[in-house]
């Protein structure tokens, strides 16, 4: 290299150029992760837990003693595990033999059972459960009409206002968790053990229940666990559902405890006795899955046998058929053919209408605003959500700052909160904060990313971990800060998987209820309240036309973002949705 | 240039249960423009060494000056990006998300320099390593050895003072490692950069290096030439790592002067120059070469009786297994050309200038 000249520039600068400045950018956003996280979660649970302790007079124990032994809540804990027992165990039934038949038979059509658990997994479970009160709600529902008025079959109405009804709309929703856990675990057992034990004289189905059963067992189960939490944790289907039916449950008995005057005590008191059973939960679900490494440990062997079916095979596909005509094809057919008529009844068909349609857009002067606010919240959580977990797992696999490794824990909390607890804590965080949030987009805002920021931190973990940390020690090398290094070299190299994770964020935010129906005001109300509110108020038919523009626009979002970001999602394997 | 001079290097990594040293009281001096090899087993911290060097890690005990400034204390550590030196990792660390020009202009942009002069020297860089025309390919449509090539044009083209290589070759077959060898010695040569090098490969540290640093258990074994740590190993650890040797028990016969006998078997003795810390009956281990001991299918005067027990033909080599009556089986080296067959009958003769006499039982330094 010749160019003296130049070679001047090049010297290295052996001495610090400037003396140590104390602070620099990387403490800056480090601090302001660990600062939000704090705010967001770790300051709510302990007004949380402080005021489960507030009584008239000091510190009691009455609001524990009222959730423990009033029949009003026990009855509620009693009706939510039973509905997460039953969720769980459908779950289990439907969702396994799916991931088996497509995983290790020669079943036919697997994209339609791969795009059943999908579809089901997205659509919004308050709106499969408006969908099918139009159908069976046990007078007015079109169904039982048909059977009892028409056909003279009353033996065939079917009222949904009941526990079977509630496990019937949250399955649908819940056994994607059991499919897609099932599905990949079954993928990653080797076949070569399977192999092996034939080659040892068992037969298929021995190899299958001896073998193949006891590796995916910890997979299924912690699948199973995670459809008991998220089914417990649903306040639209079990206000929509069980209210009308007396099925009060955790989330309904706390959202009444906030009919004026609010009971703030029995509502905290309530939700920690919530936390602790989605903790319980989840700590098992995480037990199980520990179990599960030693079936990925297993390379990439050879394609598995795919067992023949026979004749079975049409059985399964006539399953996965009706799994998908109740869940998909029923429930939005229902919600077309009430959005477009006059009224809903048995001979809708006479009188189309787009009236409905023109109301909830131009004359419910609620829905505008909903939708931007939607889109705007869902776009700015998930954005905030990712961040922060990009920080919080970049703290934690790339410093040696103490405490780390409490801070991955803290980011992890919110997974052990159902929606609405969070609403309950984040409401007396903020009223005894002289910061008046409560009502507005901002707090809304708090609950959604502070509800999400374990998905955030999962995936930037994930691709974290993907990026060795070579390629960042040797952009220091050349004398690259901290900032370049993070600009030039680490985001670049993970924005793939955080786009994966932001659109697990941004799904599931633009859909929320459970934690918005407490948070929202007129003027920060939201797509999903204002359905729901439009329901309560009991408008038939204008409810299923803003259904349908709410689903629309989910659908639009993520089918936008897909092809936004869809080249680095297809080639990426861990993008499967799975979040609680 | 730069010299390195390391001090009293120190550093232990805590486990779940204990402190491993990965470095313990290593003493290191590199001259300007030098090439210095740090050699050792798997495991001997070698990589904590040189990332002690680059700055990533922070000594708990030692210092390491560059021309007597002072980079690395326990107290204070001079951050990699402000050290102006070179690197290259073990696995490349190149940038799968930038092409080769992006890769090497990196370091170049930080220095912000313009981007006409900045387009120039990566030219020159990339000429080389001979990869002119490859600048708009990404890592993933290149071979293994072009690949590293990246990585060294990325780190030379910001001229550092010092270059720290982590086992580079290690990923390349045979034959671009050679050729990848000689390319960096010339290089080396050319640029008068001093290089740091890690290797666990003897042949790679004895073809490139004016010094080795021979480690072990986090210490340094030995620092010399590679004559000195091949012909003169300071212990048992050092003659063993330095290629294939019979490390044989033995007994000191008799003294004399300097020198002496020592007795490896009954009917087999050798003559040693060095036996100045030994006395008459002490238990020793000696080590022979195996190219050090001659064989002959015929009586030779002094030599020993021994049987052919294997014979492994290696190419520009033959390799025999003698078996001495005593039971003693030696591993001797010959031209590729001798030929003796399994279970004929030879003499031995061992050539004993070229034997290293250490005390029985013991080792290398250990760490503490
Ligand atoms: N970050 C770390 N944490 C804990 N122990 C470490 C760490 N880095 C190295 N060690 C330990 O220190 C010792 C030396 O490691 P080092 O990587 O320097 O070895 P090496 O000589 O480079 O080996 P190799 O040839 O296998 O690369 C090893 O016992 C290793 O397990
Ligand atoms: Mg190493």
């Amino acid at each position: 290299m010749s160019t003296d000249v130049m070679s001047t520039t090049l010297r290295p600068r052996l001495a610090p150029r400037r003396p140590r400045t104390w602070l620099r950018l990387e403490h800056v956003v480090m601090g302001g992760a660990i600062i939000s996280l704090i705010v967001l979660v770790v300051l709510p649970l302990a007004f949380l837990l402080i005021g489960s302790f507030k009584g008239a007079d000091g510190v009691t124990l009455d609001a524990y003693s009222e959730v423990l032994t009033g029949r009003l809540y026990v009855n509620a804990l009693k009706n939510s595990l039973l509905l997460g027992a039953y969720s769980g165990l459908f779950s289990l039934l439907i969702g396994l033999p799916l991931a088996w038949a497509v995983a290790r038979t020669d079943v036919p059509a697997k994209p339609l059972f791969q795009i059943t658990a999908t579809l089901s997994y997205l659509s919004p479970p308050f709106l499969t459960a408006i969908a099918l009160t139009y159908l069976f709600s046990p007078n007015a529902g079109l169904s039982n009409v048909l059977m009892r008025d028409v056909l003279g079959m009353p033996w065939l109405t079917f009222n949904i206002f009941t526990m079977p009804g509630l496990v019937l709309v949250t399955v649908m929703h819940t056994f994607p968790f059991v499919y897609l856990l099932a599905s990949s675990a079954l993928q990653s057992v080797d076949a070569s053990y399977e192999e092996a034990a034939q080659i040892l004289g068992a037969s298929k189905l021995r190899t299958a229940f001896l073998i193949t059963a006891p590796l995916v067992a910890p997979a299924v189960l912690s699948g199973t666990l995670l459809a008991f939490v998220n089914a417990i944790a649903l306040f639209g289907s079990q206000a929509i559902i069980g209210l009308p039916g007396r099925i009060v449950t955790l989330p309904t008995r706390i959202y009444a405890l906030f009919d004026y005057p609010p009971e703030y005590a029995l509502a905290s008191a309530l939700s920690l006795v919530f936390i602790l059973i989605t903790v319980a939960a989840l700590y098992l679900q995480n037990a199980f899955l520990k179990r599960r490494s030693y079936v990925t440990l297993a390379g990439k062997g050879s394609r598995p046998q795919m067992m023949q079916l026979g004749v079975f095979r049409w059985v399964l596909l006539a399953c996965v058929t009706i799994v998908f005509f109740v869940s998909i094809v029923l429930p939005y057919a229902t919600l077309i053919a009430v959005s477009f008529s006059k009224s809903w009844g048995l001979e809708f068909w006479k009188n189309i209408t787009l009236a409905n349609y023109k109301f909830v857009l131009f004359e419910y002067n609620v829905t505008q605003r909903a939708i931007l606010n939607s889109l705007v919240l869902a776009f700015v959580a998930a954005t905030l959500a990712v961040l922060m977990g990009a920080v919080i797992g970049w703290i934690d696999l790339r410093t040696k700052l103490p405490g780390r490794k409490l801070l991955d824990y803290a980011s992890l909390i919110p997974l052990g909160l159902p929606g609405i607890v969070m609403a309950v804590a984040l409401i007396q965080f903020w009223l005894a904060m002289p910061l008046a949030l409560y009502g507005t987009l901002t707090i809304l805002l708090l609950a959604y990313v502070g509800r999400y920021i374990p998905l955030g931190v999962r995936a930037a973990n994930a691709s974290l971990r993907q990026v060795d940390h070579s390629l960042e020690e040797s952009a220091q090398i050349l004398g690259a800060s901290w900032t370049t290094t993070m600009r030039e070299i680490t985001l670049p190299l993970i924005r793939p998987g955080l786009f994966a994770g932001w659109l697990l964020v941004f799904v599931p935010v633009i859909q929320e209820l459970s934690a918005s129906i407490l948070l929202f005001s007129s003027q920060s109300i939201t797509l999903a309240v204002a359905v729901y509110n439009l329901y309560e108020t009991g408008y038939i038919e204008p409810v299923a036309a803003l259904a349908m523009i709410n689903m629309l626009i989910i659908g639009a979002a993520i089918w936008l973002a897909y092809r936004l970001g869809g080249r680095s999602l297809t080639s990426r394997n861990d993008a499967a949705p799975v979040h609680t | 240039m730069a010299g390195i001079s390391i001090r009293g290097l120190s550093k232990s990594f805590s486990s779940r249960d204990s402190d491993v040293a990965a470095v313990a009281d290593v003493d290191i001096e590199v001259k300007d423009n030098s090439f210095v090899t740090l050699l050792g087993p798997s495991g001997c911290g070698k990589t904590t060494t040189l990332r002690l060097i680059a700055g990533y890690i922070t000594p708990d005990r030692g210092t390491i000056e560059i021309d007597g400034r002072p980079l690395s204390s326990p107290g204070s550590v001079v951050p990699p990006e402000r050290r102006g030196m070179g690197m290259v990792f073990q696995n490349y660390a190149i940038w799968p998300h930038k092409n080769v020009f992006e890769n090497v202009v990196f370091g170049l942009k930080i220095r912000k320099l313009p981007s006409a002069s900045a387009r120039r020297k990566v030219e020159e860089a990339l000429a080389l390593v001979n990869l002119s025309g490859l600048e708009t390919r990404y890592p993933s449509e290149l071979s293994g050895g072009q690949q590293q090539r990246v990585a060294l044009a990325r780190s030379l083209v910001v001229e550092p003072d010092i270059l720290l290589l982590d086992e580079p070759l290690s990923n390349l077959d045979a034959k671009l490692r050679e050729r990848m060898r000689l390319e960096l010695k010339e290089l080396q040569l050319r640029t008068g950069i001093t290089f740091v090098y890690v290797t666990h490969d003897q042949a790679e540290a004895l073809a490139l290096s004016d010094q080795i640093a021979v480690m072990n258990l986090g210490r340094v074994q030995q620092y010399g030439t590679p004559f000195e740590v091949y012909a003169h190993p300071a212990n048992r650890m050092v003659a063993d790592f330095m290629g294939l040797v019979n490390l044989v028990p033995g007994k000191v016969r008799e003294r004399s002067g300097a020198g002496g006998v020592v007795e490896i078997a009954p009917e087999l003795t050798v003559k040693v120059d060095a036996l100045d810390a030994f006395a008459p009956g002490e238990t020793v281990e000696v080590a022979i070469r195996p190219e050090s001991i001659r064989l002959a299918a015929s009586p030779v005067p002094g030599g020993t009786w021994a049987t052919i027990s294997n014979h492994v033909f290696l190419g520009n080599i033959s390799e025999y297994f003698a078996t001495l009556a005593s039971g003693l089986t030696l591993r001797v080296q010959t031209h590729p050309l001798q030929q003796l067959k399994v279970g004929e009958a030879c003499t031995i003769e061992v050539d004993a200038t070229h034997c290293s006499v250490f005390r029985a039982g013991a080792g290398e330094a250990k760490a503490a």
